[in-house]
């Protein structure tokens, strides 16, 4: 479980963990423990949600229960304004949080000098008491500002100083800075020297958007990153932009793959996207971003994972209506509940308030999924690094809750998200696809590019994305002389091909037909000579017995006349003679 | 409500809340000793209060700024915070006629 981190020593350095989603991160784990923070910001600028947080999370959390000094503000008044946040102490919270008010009511007269003696020694009773270990001091400069000499302002701090430093609590002091500056007033100008940590929180609004940034300037005797973060106040109060962490990135890495929701890009994926990694889909408008997230979308659903599509401008009626007409049903998942689709509003809200709100609405689905569409929707940002940042922000969240992503990013608008920079979310994402349109022969196709995938031998060849009503496949492409082709002329490619196919088979046919016919007929004539054969044959045979007939006959005839007048001799030896001659 | 007669019958009721001998309670408490001793027509009752040796007290007053004077009688509570050196102040919130 949480704790704060202490050292063994009485005056090791411990922090004070805040609670503050991202910050503990940016300080190595916390505030100076037992020491003096400064917290420096315009009117609203955080101050106090900081200082709360800081104290809730100490009584919630770390067994550490606090107090708030409230000077500004009354403190009842305080705790409804943070009626508001999820944190907002329940009641057993509460009883962890002793307050005492400090403001000097407007009907107070003023008589002379006073100082702060009594207050610490009230305070002190009361720490002692609860056994607090944490207090806030909201609001100190407006006690400073009711001293009669400025120059007091000085003595009263450092007599604050020293009673805190004896104290042994994790102190924290709201001051309120210049209007759009990080300086404090400059009557207390001395206020981050007294302090072992100052951070500073800034309301700058650009273009009508409100943008918040936290620097930490100071941190004594410890390393911490001096660079402007920014954060955003959402449900769970400050969420920082941990992404300038010096706390290195660890993120559980998974080697389990998981469907695109496409066949053939599971193929050429190695069999689809690793789980807990980020992808983003790029293309200018029309190339089926949204499609292909939402097949993601729709496979994830099927496996029983909850899953939640976040788009921005488009209802989430108008998404489930789109995508069904490429075959992809949403609706179902969604009746059922195991898919969310949310709509949020591109303007209005500044990107760390987008980046807020994802992340509730993670946690509150506990989905194992996201995507978003389109992520460049944060570029609306007058202040492209915020927009990055931002993104960057929510595909880091995600990857370290082991929450598989994938965001579209719409091209053409801004840098920061076009495929020329090698800079941006395209560095972070794990995969990155990009959809273009090719136009060839009279047509535009859509053709998907793998740029790269991390841990993932893929193929690196272009594949022409088809959207048809019942789902979406990629086909391959045509290559030839170095142009791929697509749409009909892939078409008319294949059909040629099909079609010759088709002339050789008949070809084939014909002549097998035509020599079973040659045989046949030659079989005819076989048939046709053998009953000639025949015929003749017989003739020959009829010719010959008939000779054979008329032989006989005329041997019959010439025994006969022999026998009449008187045979000369036996027949037999002139046979004889005859035989001996032809010897 | 309250008749003029009765208010200067009244007593003023104070109690001047301190924090232990530090120079402003110190001052605090010798300003208002010799205001009232110049104002002997006065009559108050005057609690002194140490923060640091009864700080609930404080936190139950809702003092805590020291030094501070609270008078709660008559005419409702009022304070004034400080060293009283403003004697002004001080008189004017204690119903007596500033002699500047």
């Amino acid at each position: 479980m949480k704790s704060s981190i202490r050292g063994r020593g009485k005056d090791a350095i411990w922090r004070a963990g805040t609670g503050i989603a991202g910050f503990d991160e940016i300080v190595a784990g916390g505030l100076p423990g037992g020491r003096v923070t400064v917290v420096l910001g315009d009117a609203g600028s955080g101050k106090t949600i900081f200082g709360m947080q800081a104290l809730v999370a100490g009584a919630r959390d770390f067994g550490e229960p606090g107090i708030l000094v409230a000077f500004e503000e009354r403190a009842q008044q305080v705790f409804t304004n943070l009626d508001g946040f999820a944190w907002k102490g329940n009641a057993s919270n509460r009883a962890q949080i002793g307050v005492i008010d400090a403001q000097l009511s407007q009907t107070v007269v003023h008589g002379g000098d006073f100082d702060i003696i009594g207050l610490l020694s009230m305070l002190d009773a009361k720490s002692k008491a609860m056994r607090a270990k944490r207090v806030l001091f909201d609001g100190l400069d407006v006690f400073l500002a009711n001293l009669p000499e400025p120059s007091h302002a000085r003595r009263e701090v450092f007599r604050l100083r020293e009673w805190l430093q004896d104290s042994g609590m994790t102190v924290i002091i709201t001051a309120k800075t210049e209007p759009n500056d990080v300086r404090p007033v400059r009557e207390y100008e001395f206020l981050p020297f007294m302090a072992d940590c100052v951070v500073t929180l800034q309301h700058r609004v650009v273009g009508g958007t409100a943008l918040r940034f936290l620097r930490v300037a100071k941190y004594r005797g410890a390393e911490h990153s001096a660079n402007e973060v920014p954060f955003s106040i959402g449900k769970d109060g400050i969420e920082v932009a941990a992404t300038n962490a010096t706390t290195d990135l660890r993120h559980a890495v998974f080697s389990e793959r998981v469907s695109t929701g496409v066949k053939r890009l599971d193929v050429m994926l190695a069999g689809g996207y690793y789980r807990g990694s980020s992808t983003l889909i790029s293309g200018v408008p029309g190339t089926a971003k949204t499609t292909l997230a939402a097949a993601f979308a729709s496979a994830a659903s099927r496996r029983r994972e909850r899953t939640l599509l976040v788009s921005f401008d488009e209802s989430p009626d108008q998404i489930v209506r789109n995508v069904a007409s490429v075959g992809i049903s949403l609706a179902p998942h969604v009746k059922e509940g195991i898919l969310k689709v949310s709509s949020l509003r591109s303007r209005g809200a500044g990107p760390e308030a987008h980046v807020a709100r994802i992340r509730a609405l993670l946690r509150e689905h506990r989905a194992k999924n996201l995507v978003i569409d389109p992520i460049s929707a944060l570029a609306q940002s007058p202040d492209d690094n915020v927009a990055e940042e931002a993104a960057i922000q929510i595909l880091d969240m995600a990857k370290s809750q082991g929450i598989t992503s994938v965001s579209t990013s719409l091209m053409g608008n801004k840098a920061a998200f076009s495929e020329e920079t090698p800079i941006g979310i395209s560095t972070v994402a794990d995969t990155w696809m990009h959809l273009t349109y090719v136009n060839q022969g009279g047509e535009r196709n859509r053709a998907l590019t793998i740029i790269k995938s991390r841990g993932t031998g893929h193929s690196s060849q272009v594949r022409e994305l088809i959207l048809a009503a019942t789902g979406v496949t990629l086909a391959d492409v045509y290559s030839v002389g170095g142009e791929v082709l697509m749409g009909t002329l892939r078409w008319q490619r294949e059909d040629e091909g099909r079609r010759a196919h088709e002339r050789a088979a008949r070809d084939a046919g014909l002549h097998e037909r035509e020599a079973e016919l040659a045989l046949a007929e030659t079989e005819a004539r076989a048939r046709v000579i053998a009953g000639e054969r025949a015929v003749r044959e017989a003739t020959l045979d009829r010719i010959r017995v008939s000779r054979r007939e008329e032989l006989e006959q005329a041997a019959a005839k010439v025994r006969e006349l022999r026998g009449r007048r008187g045979a000369d001799g036996p027949p037999s030896e002139r046979a004889k003679k005859v035989r001996r001659r032809s010897s | 409500m309250s008749p003029r007669a009765n208010v200067k019958a009244e007593a003023v009721r104070i109690r001047l809340f301190i924090a232990g001998e530090s120079p402003n309670s110190v001052a605090a408490q010798r300003n208002l000793q010799s205001l009232l001793k110049a104002n002997p027509s006065l009559s108050a009752e005057l609690e002194v209060v140490d923060v640091l040796k009864d700080p609930e007290l404080g936190l139950r007053a809702n003092v805590l700024v020291t030094p501070m004077l609270v008078k709660s009688v008559p005419r409702g509570e009022r304070r004034i915070i400080g060293n009283l050196n403003d004697t002004g102040a001080l008189m004017s919130l204690l119903g007596l006629k500033s002699e500047r």
